[in-house]
C-alpha cells in the first residue's frame, strides 16, 4: 500500500468507485452546451463517424465521440478538465459527415467556452488575446517583412490596424465589453507570475 | 371516400329564410329540401340528445365536463343531456339507446373524439335506438380540443361549449338518409408482380376472383428474382420463387399483363375503370400472333433473334454488370417467356425479323402501345422498391472506386446465374477478394437531408447472409461488418446472427466515416471508430459492399396518384392506420402489399400480400358495397336547366335530362362524392347537398357566431 | 487591361500581410489582370482567429468578425479574402448574422459602443472562389492570362478545411465546390497554370494547425502535417499549393520544426495559389517575396523558370 506513489491520495484515487452514478449528471451542462453550440447535441447515437473522421484521434487519446457522450450524459467535470479537449483542430470533418446532422466541433467549442469560464484554458490562447488587444492582430509586423512589403510595391504596414492604430480602440472596447482582457491578464499572471 | 365536414359558406336564398328560432329553421329546411327527402321528424319540434364523453381523463382532464353539461342543457332544442366516462363502450352506447327511447329524441349529438374514429360506432347506436343513423352529429372535443389545449382548462371548456352548440344546430336539421348500395365488380387488380403482387394475385385467384396482374417490367418476379439466397433459411431465391411464377402464369383467374402500366383510373370502390397501357413490346405472344392470323406463330422464347442483334446494352437485371441486346429477355427463367425490344436502343435494322423466320413472324418493329380498359372492384398496389443512389454519399466512393459495390451488385455477383457464375471477384482486376468489408446503414438512418432518415430494415440480415456466402465460397476469406446495430428481429434471425459470428465474421461497431482507395492496388481503406474498443480504425480491404438504403420505385409516385393514395413523410405509401390497418389505405377499395408501404423482409412481404388480398376480396365476395349518402340532389322545382353545374363536376356525375317537358339536372349518385362544388355554385340554390345542406351549414355558422351563453 | 468589372474590399487577415506578403501583392496584381480590383479595407483587424477566439468566447468571436464586416459595409463593397480561416470567421459570421436575429441583436448591442451597426448588406468571397467562378473570372480566363506556364511542375493541392467544411453550412454558386470528399476544382485551377496537378493519399486531411492546436501542442499539430508530407513524398511532387496562409505557415515553417523535432526533411516548397498564379503571369520570385518562405522555393523555381 505504501508503495503507491503519492500515497494516501493516489491510493484513494486508484481505488475510488468509477461507476457512473446519477449524481454525476448535470442536466444544466447539457443545456448549456446545446445553447452555446446551437446544435442538437443530445441526439448523438454514438455511431463513431466523427472519431472515424478525426485527424487527432489516431495520434492521441482524444475521442470526439466520447466528448459527445459526455455532453449527452451531462458529465461536466470530466469534460471540462480533460486536457484532450484542446486537441481538436476544428477541421469540421466530423460535422461534415455526422448522420444525425449534429456539429460535434461546435460542441467542443462550447465546452471550451464553458471551461474558460472556470479559468481552464491553455495559455497560448490568452497570449493571442493579449496580442490582439494591443495591436489588433495575432501576428505582429517586423522590419524584415516591412522591407519585403516595400520591395513588393505594398505599403510597409498593411492597411489594417497596423497602419491605422486608431481602430485598435474599437477592438479593445469589444474585448473589454466581455472582460476578456482583464481575465486573460489575470490568468496569465497567475500561471506565469 | 367520406367527405370531411367542411362548411361551404356560399350565400343562397335560403339564408334569408333562416332565423334564430329553431322551428322556423326547420320549416325552412323542409321548404328547401327536395321532395322525396324524408324530413318527417321536422313536423315535430327537434329534440336533441347531447352525450358528453370523458374519454377517461383524455377529455375530462382538460375541461370542466359539468360546466359543459350545464351549458348544453340551455341550448335550444336540447331535450336531454348526459355524460359518461367512455361513450364508445357498451354501457355508453346503451345510455344513448335508452335516452332516445325514453325522451323521444329526434337527433343525437355525441361530444367526444374524432368522427374518424367512432362515427360508425355512434351511428350504429343511434340506429339501434330507433332513429335513422344519419340523425347523428359528432362534436370533436378531443383531437380538436382537449388534446391540443391540455393546459387551458377555461379555454377548452368554452371551446367545447361552442362545439356542442354548433353540433346541436346541425342535428336539429338533419334528415333521414339511406346509404346507397352499389354492386361490386367481381374482379380485382394487382399492380406490381414481385413476390407481394404475385402472392396477392394468387390468393385472389384461388378465391375465385378474376385478377388482372399488371407488371411494368417485361417479366414478373421483381427483386426476389435478383437475389441469390434468402435469409435465414438460405433457400435459393429463384428456386422458391419459380413455382409461384409458374402458378401465376398458369392460373386461369389471373390475366397477366406484363410490360404494362396503369395509365388512368376512374370510378370508386366496387367500380374502378382502369386504363392499362400495354407498352409496345415489339414481339408478339402466340395469342397475339393468332389474332393476326399467323397460325402457330408468336414468340416461343427460342432466342434466335438475340445473337444477330448488333446493339449491346447493360442488362438492368444484372445491375449493368452483364450485357444484353436491344431485343432481350432479362434472364432464362422469365415469365412470360417472350422477348422484348428496348426501343431506346433498337436501330430497326430488321436482322431479328429475319432470324425469327416466316413461320413464327413474332417480331413487329412497328408495334405501338395499346390502351386497354378493365373494370375491377378493388385494387392492390405492390410496386416494390429501388436502391437509394448511394453515390450521393461521396464519402464512401461508390461509382468512383471500382472495388466499392452495392449490395444488389453483390447479390448478382454471388449468384450462380449472375455475370460471374457465382464467383465473387473484384471489379478492378477480377481477383478473388480475401478481405471484404460490409458497410451497414449506407444511406439509412441519415438525417443530413442527403440520405434516408428511416431504417431500411432488411440490410442487417442480408449483410449477415452475404458474410455467410463468402465464407461458404472463398476459403481463407475474412468478412468485416461495420455496423451501428445488428437488427436481427425476426424468426430465427438472432440465431442466424449467432451462426454468422461463429463462422468467423468480425463485427466492428462503428459507422464508416469514409473510404479511400490505394491508387496502385485499388484496395480500399475503410475508416471508422471501433466504438467498443475506443480506437479509430483504418482497415485495408480488397472489396467493400455497401448495404445501401432502399426507397420507393420512381414510378410509384405517378401510379399512387392515379389511385388516390397518399404517401407518408418518408416517401412510402400511406397505410390507413400503421398499427390496425397496414394493408389498407384511406381510399376505399385500394390496398397495399409489400415493400411499397415500407421496407420489409420476404416473410413480412408475403404476409402483407395475403392480408391485402383478404381485405380486397371482402367487398367482392359481399357483392355490394354501401356508399355513404352524401350525394348532391337536384331540387327540380328550382332547377332552371341552365346546365352550368354539369361541367363543374370533377367526377362527371351530373347530367341534364328531360322531365315533364323541361330540362333539369340529375345526379348519378354512385359517381357523386359529395364534394359540394355544384351545390356551392348553383345560382338558383337548386342543389341540395345531403347531410351538408346549406341550411344545415348556415345554422352551424349562425349558432357559432350568434349563439353563446343563453 | 480593361476597366475592372468587379471591385472587392480586400480583407488581408494576419499571416498573409505580415509573413507572406507575396500572397497579398500577387493577388492584387493577378486579379487586376483578370478584371477584379481588390481595394484596401482600412482598419481591419484579426478576423478573429476562429480557433483561438471561438474557443474562448463565441460572443467575442461574433462581435469582432462583425466589426470587420461593418468596415466593408461602410465601404459598400463585398469582401474578398485569401485565407480559409478568415473565410470561416468573416463569411460564416456574416451568414449566421443574416439568418439569426438573436445573434444579430447580441452583436449590435456591443457594436453600438463603438458607433457601429451590422446591417447584413454585403457578401464575402474567397479569392479562390472568384478565380473558379465564371461569374467573376473562371478557369478559362485564368488559363488565358498565363504567360509563363508552369510546364512540367508536379503540384499537389492542399484544400484546407474551413472554406468548404461543413458543406451543409456553405453556399457556393458552383456546386462542385460543395464536394468535400473528392473535389477537383483546385486541380483544375492548377492545370490552368500549365502545371500537372497530382493526387495524393488523404488529400482532404487537415493541416493540424487549427483550433489553437499549433499553439497548444505543437508536436501533435506537426504530426498531423507530417502525415500529409509523408503522403506527398510518396507520390513525388515539386510543390504543394494551398489557399490558406495559416496552412501555408504550418507546412512551410512547420517543415523546419519537423526537422528539428522529428529529424525528417522534405524540402518541399509550399506556395499559396496566388503566388503560383503570379509566377504563371510572369511576376518574378522577388516580386512575390518567395525568399521569405522558410523552405526554399529554388528547386521548384528552377523547374518552371
Amino acid at each position: 500500500m505504501v508503495r503507491t506513489k503519492g500515497y494516501p491520495e493516489a491510493l484513494e484515487k486508484k481505488l475510488r468507485d468509477q461507476r457512473y452514478f446519477n449524481e454525476d449528471t448535470n442536466p444544466e451542462f447539457t443545456k448549456n452546451v446545446k445553447g452555446i453550440s446551437r446544435t442538437i447535441a443530445h441526439m448523438c447515437y454514438q455511431c463513431g463517424t466523427c472519431t472515424g473522421s478525426c485527424p487527432s484521434a489516431p495520434r492521441s487519446t482524444y475521442r470526439i465521440r466520447k466528448f459527445m457522450r459526455r455532453a449527452v450524459l451531462g458529465l461536466e467535470n470530466e469534460s471540462l478538465t480533460d486536457p484532450d479537449l484542446w486537441l481538436c483542430t476544428t477541421c469540421y470533418s466530423c460535422t461534415d459527415r455526422c448522420p444525425r446532422d449534429i456539429a460535434p466541433t461546435d460542441v467542443i467549442m462550447a465546452m471550451r467556452n464553458l471551461a474558460f469560464k472556470r479559468d481552464i484554458i491553455p495559455v497560448n490562447f490568452l497570449k493571442t488575446v493579449q496580442a490582439i488587444y494591443s495591436s489588433g492582430h495575432g501576428v505582429p509586423n517586423n522590419d524584415v517583412n516591412r522591407a519585403a512589403r516595400e520591395r513588393l510595391g505594398l505599403t510597409r504596414d498593411p492597411p489594417t490596424t497596423h497602419m491605422y492604430p486608431e481602430y485598435i480602440k474599437g477592438i479593445q472596447k469589444i474585448l473589454d465589453h466581455y472582460k476578456l482582457k482583464a481575465n486573460a491578464d489575470r490568468i496569465v499572471k497567475e500561471r506565469e507570475g | 371516400m367520406a367527405e370531411k365536414k367542411k362548411s361551404t359558406t356560399k350565400k343562397t336564398e335560403s339564408k334569408k329564410e333562416t332565423k334564430h328560432e329553431a322551428p322556423a329553421k326547420q320549416e325552412a329546411a323542409q321548404k328547401a329540401a327536395p321532395s322525396g327527402v324524408s324530413t318527417t321528424k321536422t313536423q315535430e319540434k327537434a329534440r336533441i340528445g347531447v352525450f358528453i364523453c370523458h374519454c377517461g381523463t383524455n377529455i375530462a382532464g382538460s375541461m370542466d365536463i359539468n360546466a359543459v353539461q350545464d351549458y348544453a342543457k340551455t341550448i335550444p332544442n336540447v331535450a336531454y343531456v348526459d355524460n359518461y366516462k367512455y361513450m364508445c363502450s357498451m354501457p355508453g352506447q346503451a345510455v344513448i339507446n335508452k335516452a332516445i327511447k325514453d325522451n323521444k329524441l329526434t337527433g343525437v349529438v355525441v361530444a367526444a373524439c374524432s368522427p374518424r374514429l367512432h362515427e360508425p360506432t355512434f351511428r350504429t347506436a343511434t340506429k339501434e335506438g330507433g332513429l335513422n343513423q344519419f340523425r347523428f352529429e359528432m362534436a370533436n372535443i378531443r383531437e380538436q380540443n382537449s388534446w391540443v389545449h391540455m393546459h387551458d382548462q377555461e379555454g377548452s371548456t368554452e371551446k367545447a361549449k361552442d362545439a356542442i352548440r354548433i353540433a346541436v344546430a346541425k342535428a336539429g336539421l338533419l334528415q333521414d338518409l339511406f346509404p346507397k348500395a352499389v354492386p361490386v365488380e367481381h374482379a380485382a387488380m394487382v399492380v406490381g408482380a414481385g413476390v407481394a403482387g404475385m402472392q396477392a394475385a394468387l390468393d385472389l385467384a384461388n378465391a375465385g376472383i378474376k385478377t388482372y396482374l399488371i407488371e411494368s417490367q417485361p417479366t414478373i418476379g421483381g427483386r426476389m428474382s435478383q437475389l441469390d439466397k434468402t435469409f435465414p433459411t438460405l433457400d435459393c431465391s429463384q428456386c422458391i420463387l419459380t413455382p409461384k411464377m409458374v402458378d401465376v402464369g398458369r392460373a386461369a383467374n389471373i390475366e397477366l399483363m406484363t410490360y404494362s402500366e396503369v395509365d388512368a383510373v376512374e370510378g370508386y370502390i366496387g367500380n374502378f375503370d382502369v386504363t392499362v397501357r400495354k407498352k409496345a413490346r415489339g414481339v408478339l405472344t402466340p395469342a397475339e400472333a393468332e389474332a393476326r392470323g399467323i397460325v402457330g406463330g408468336g414468340c416461343n422464347g427460342c432466342g434466335d433473334c438475340e445473337p444477330v442483334c448488333p446493339v449491346v446494352k447493360p442488362n438492368e437485371f444484372e445491375v449493368g454488370m452483364k450485357p444484353r441486346k436491344a431485343i432481350y429477355i432479362s434472364h432464362p427463367q422469365v415469365v412470360p417467356l417472350i422477348y422484348t425490344i428496348d426501343w431506346n436502343s433498337c436501330i430497326k435494322c430488321g436482322l431479328c425479323v429475319t432470324a425469327c423466320g416466316p413461320e413464327k413472324k413474332a417480331i413487329d418493329l412497328e408495334a405501338k402501345d395499346e390502351l386497354v380498359k378493365v373494370k375491377v372492384g378493388t385494387a392492390i398496389l405492390a410496386t416494390g422498391y429501388d436502391m437509394f443512389p448511394v453515390e450521393k454519399k461521396t464519402e464512401w466512393g461508390y461509382k468512383k472506386y471500382e472495388n466499392v459495390i452495392s449490395s444488389l451488385e453483390f447479390e448478382r455477383l454471388i449468384c450462380a446465374s449472375g455475370p460471374t457464375s457465382g464467383h465473387l471477384v473484384r471489379p478492378s482486376d477480377g481477383e478473388t477478394p480475401k478481405r471484404v468489408a460490409f458497410v451497414l446503414c449506407a444511406g439509412s438512418r441519415d438525417n443530413t437531408g442527403n440520405g434516408k432518415p428511416y431504417c431500411s430494415r432488411f440490410c442487417c440480415m442480408y449483410s449477415l447472409k452475404h458474410a455467410h456466402q463468402i465464407y461458404e465460397k472463398i476459403p481463407g476469406v475474412q468478412a468485416y461488418l461495420f455496423y451501428m446495430d445488428i437488427r436481427s428481429f425476426g424468426k430465427m434471425y438472432e440465431e442466424f446472427y449467432y451462426r454468422i459470428q461463429d463462422e468467423g465474421a468480425k463485427f466492428i461497431r462503428g459507422r464508416v466515416a469514409n473510404i479511400l482507395e490505394d491508387p496502385v492496388t485499388k484496395n480500399l481503406h475503410v475508416h471508422t471508430d471501433d466504438t467498443l474498443l475506443n480506437r479509430p480504425v483504418d482497415m485495408e480491404v480488397d472489396l467493400v459492399v455497401l448495404a445501401a438504403a432502399v426507397q420507393p420505385k420512381e414510378d410509384t409516385n405517378r401510379t399512387r396518384k392515379l389511385f388516390g393514395v397518399s404517401c407518408s413523410m418518408d416517401g412510402w405509401l400511406l397505410e390507413a392506420h400503421p398499427k390496425l390497418n397496414p394493408c389498407g389505405t384511406t381510399t376505399a377499395g385500394v390496398f397495399l402489399a409489400g415493400v411499397c408501404q415500407g421496407p420489409k423482409d420476404i416473410p413480412d412481404t408475403v404476409a402483407s400480400a395475403e392480408g391485402a388480398a383478404s381485405a380486397a376480396s371482402i367487398p367482392i365476395h359481399k357483392g355490394e358495397v354501401e356508399l355513404e349518402p352524401y350525394f348532391a340532389t337536384c331540387i327540380e322545382e328550382r332547377c332552371a336547366g341552365c346546365g352550368m353545374c354539369i361541367n363543374l363536376c370533377p367526377y362527371s356525375a351530373l347530367a341534364l335530362v328531360e322531365k315533364d317537358g323541361r330540362q333539369v339536372m340529375q345526379v348519378t349518385e354512385a359517381k357523386c362524392k359529395g364534394c359540394g362544388t355544384c351545390g356551392g355554385f348553383c345560382p338558383g340554390g337548386a342543389i341540395w347537398m345531403n347531410h351538408f345542406a346549406t341550411p344545415q351549414i348556415v345554422a352551424q355558422i349562425d349558432a357559432f357566431l350568434l349563439g353563446g351563453e343563453q | 487591361m480593361s476597366e475592372a468589372k468587379h471591385k472587392f474590399a480586400f480583407y488581408l487577415g494576419c499571416i498573409a500581410p505580415n509573413r507572406y506578403p507575396g500572397c497579398e501583392s500577387a493577388s492584387i496584381k493577378a486579379m487586376k489582370k483578370l478584371g477584379v480590383e481588390l481595394v484596401p479595407l482600412k482598419g481591419a483587424s484579426c478576423c478573429p482567429a476562429p480557433g483561438a477566439f471561438g474557443s474562448i468566447d463565441l460572443n467575442v468571436f461574433y462581435a469582432m468578425a462583425a466589426r470587420n464586416l461593418v468596415l466593408a459595409e461602410q465601404m459598400k463593397m463585398d469582401i474578398a479574402l485569401l485565407c480559409n480561416g478568415c473565410y470561416k470567421s468573416i463569411w460564416e459570421v456574416n451568414h449566421k448574422l443574416k439568418h439569426n436575429q438573436d445573434l444579430r441583436d447580441g452583436v449590435n448591442e456591443v457594436l453600438k459602443e463603438i458607433d457601429m451597426e451590422y446591417k447584413g448588406t454585403i457578401n464575402v468571397y474567397h479569392t479562390a472562389e472568384l478565380l473558379y467562378n465564371e461569374k467573376f473570372i473562371g478557369v478559362e480566363k485564368v488559363r488565358s492570362s498565363v504567360t509563363n506556364p508552369l510546364t512540367g511542375a508536379r503540384i499537389a493541392v492542399h484544400y484546407g478545411c474551413h472554406l468548404t467544411k461543413p458543406h451543409k453550412d456553405r453556399e457556393f454558386e458552383n456546386d462542385v465546390m460543395l464536394n468535400t470528399e473528392h473535389p477537383s476544382w483546385m486541380e483544375e485551377l492548377v492545370a490552368a497554370l500549365g502545371a500537372t496537378p497530382v493526387e495524393y493519399r488523404n488529400k482532404m486531411q487537415c493541416c493540424g494547425a487549427g483550433g489553437g492546436v499549433r499553439g497548444y501542442d505543437i508536436v501533435h499539430a506537426l504530426d498531423i502535417a507530417n502525415e500529409k508530407l509523408i503522403n506527398l513524398k510518396n507520390v513525388g511532387v515539386d510543390a504543394l499549393t494551398d489557399i490558406c496562409p495559416f496552412c501555408q505557415l504550418q507546412f512551410d515553417r512547420g517543415q523546419i520544426e519537423i526537422k528539428e523535432k522529428f529529424g525528417v526533411s522534405y524540402d518541399l516548397p509550399v506556395l499559396h495559389y496566388a503566388e503560383l498564379l503570379g509566377l504563371a503571369q510572369g511576376m518574378s520570385p522577388q516580386d512575390l517575396g518567395l525568399d521569405l518562405h522558410a523552405i526554399s522555393c529554388e528547386p521548384f523555381l528552377q523547374k518552371v523558370l
